[in-house]
C-alpha cells in the first residue's frame, strides 16, 4: 500500500498547493501521517530532506520501492518448492 | 537537483497526469483534455489556455506572453486525436512554467528532457493508469487503445506496452 499512498500524494501535489506548502515548511510529518504508509516508513520519509517537493517525490519513490522490493523477496516461495517428493505439483506434473 | 532515471521520471510524470485526470473527476475514457485546458483548477487560471492558428511551422506550442495568461497555441487543421495529443504534450510545458509547477520543482526535474517528458506525460494524461487498467481488466486489447482512448495509433501502442511492462513488474 505505500507506494499506492506516494503515488497519490504525488498525484495529488499537482492540484492541491496545501502539499507542497507543507514540504516548504518542513511539515511532511502532518502531510505523511494520514497516509498507509509503515510506522518506519513515515519516519523516514518525515526526516527526507530535499530541494525541492519533486526531489523529495523522487527519492521517497526510492525509499518506498527498495522496501516493496525487499517485501516481495522474502515473499518468494523457495526454489525447492514443487521438487520435492510427496508435494501435490510434482504429482500433477507426473500423470501429466 | 539529484540525477533521476527515466523509469523515476516516468514514474512521477504518470502520477502528475493521473491528479489531473482524479481533478477532472474522469471515470471513462476518453479524457476531455480540451476541457481541462479552457476550465483549469483554479491553481492555474492563468496557465491554461487553447488558441487556435493557422501554421505550417508546428503542431502546437506553449506560450507566455509577457503579463498574459499562458496559452497553448494549436495548429487549427489537426485531426482530432492528433489534437487531442498535442494539447495533452503542451500542457506539461503550461504546468513546469506555472508559478506553482516551480514550487514543485518541475521546472529544474522535467526541463533537461522536456520533449521525451512531454510526450510521455501526454499519453499518460490521455490513457491514464486508472482507466487503461480497467480497459485491460474488461477484457480490453492493445488494437482498441486507440480508438477507446481517442489517441493517435503510435501513441496507443507505445502506451499499452508501457502499461504492460509496468503490470508485470
Amino acid at each position: 500500500m505505500s507506494m499506492q499512498a506516494l503515488n497519490q500524494l504525488v498525484a495529488r501535489s499537482i492540484v492541491d498547493p496545501s502539499v507542497v506548502q507543507s514540504f516548504s515548511a518542513g511539515r511532511m510529518e502532518e502531510v505523511i501521517s494520514d497516509l498507509d504508509f509503515s510506522n518506519d516508513m513515515q519516519k523516514r520519509l518525515a526526516r527526507l530532506e530535499a530541494k525541492s517537493w519533486a526531489e523529495y517525490a523522487v527519492i521517497a519513490y526510492r525509499y518506498v520501492k527498495a522496501a516493496e522490493e525487499i517485501t516481495v523477496r522474502i515473499q518468494l516461495p523457495s526454489p525447492l518448492e514443487g521438487l520435492l517428493p510427496g508435494q501435490d505439483r510434482t504429482k500433477d506434473e507426473q500423470a501429466a | 537537483m539529484i540525477p533521476i532515471t527515466r523509469e523515476e521520471r516516468q514514474w512521477f510524470l504518470r502520477n502528475l497526469a493521473q491528479g489531473l485526470v482524479d481533478f477532472m473527476g474522469v471515470v471513462e475514457p476518453p479524457v476531455p483534455v480540451e476541457d481541462l485546458l479552457r476550465n483549469p483548477p483554479p491553481l492555474y487560471d492563468s496557465d491554461f489556455g487553447v488558441v487556435d492558428m493557422y501554421s505550417n511551422l508546428w503542431d502546437a506550442t506553449f506560450a507566455r506572453p509577457p503579463s498574459q495568461r499562458g496559452s497553448i497555441f494549436v495548429r487549427i487543421d489537426l485531426e482530432p486525436e492528433e489534437r487531442r495529443f498535442v494539447l495533452a504534450r503542451e500542457t506539461l510545458s503550461a504546468l513546469i512554467t506555472s508559478k506553482h509547477g516551480r514550487a514543485m520543482g518541475l521546472f529544474d526535474l522535467l526541463l533537461p528532457n522536456l520533449r521525451e517528458s512531454a510526450e510521455y506525460f501526454a499519453s499518460c494524461l490521455l490513457a491514464p493508469t486508472s482507466l487503461v487498467g480497467a480497459y485491460h481488466e474488461q477484457g480490453g486489447r492493445g488494437r482498441g487503445v486507440a480508438r477507446t482512448f481517442r489517441i493517435p495509433q503510435s501513441i496507443a501502442l507505445r502506451r499499452w506496452e508501457d502499461f504492460a511492462t509496468i503490470n508485470n513488474k
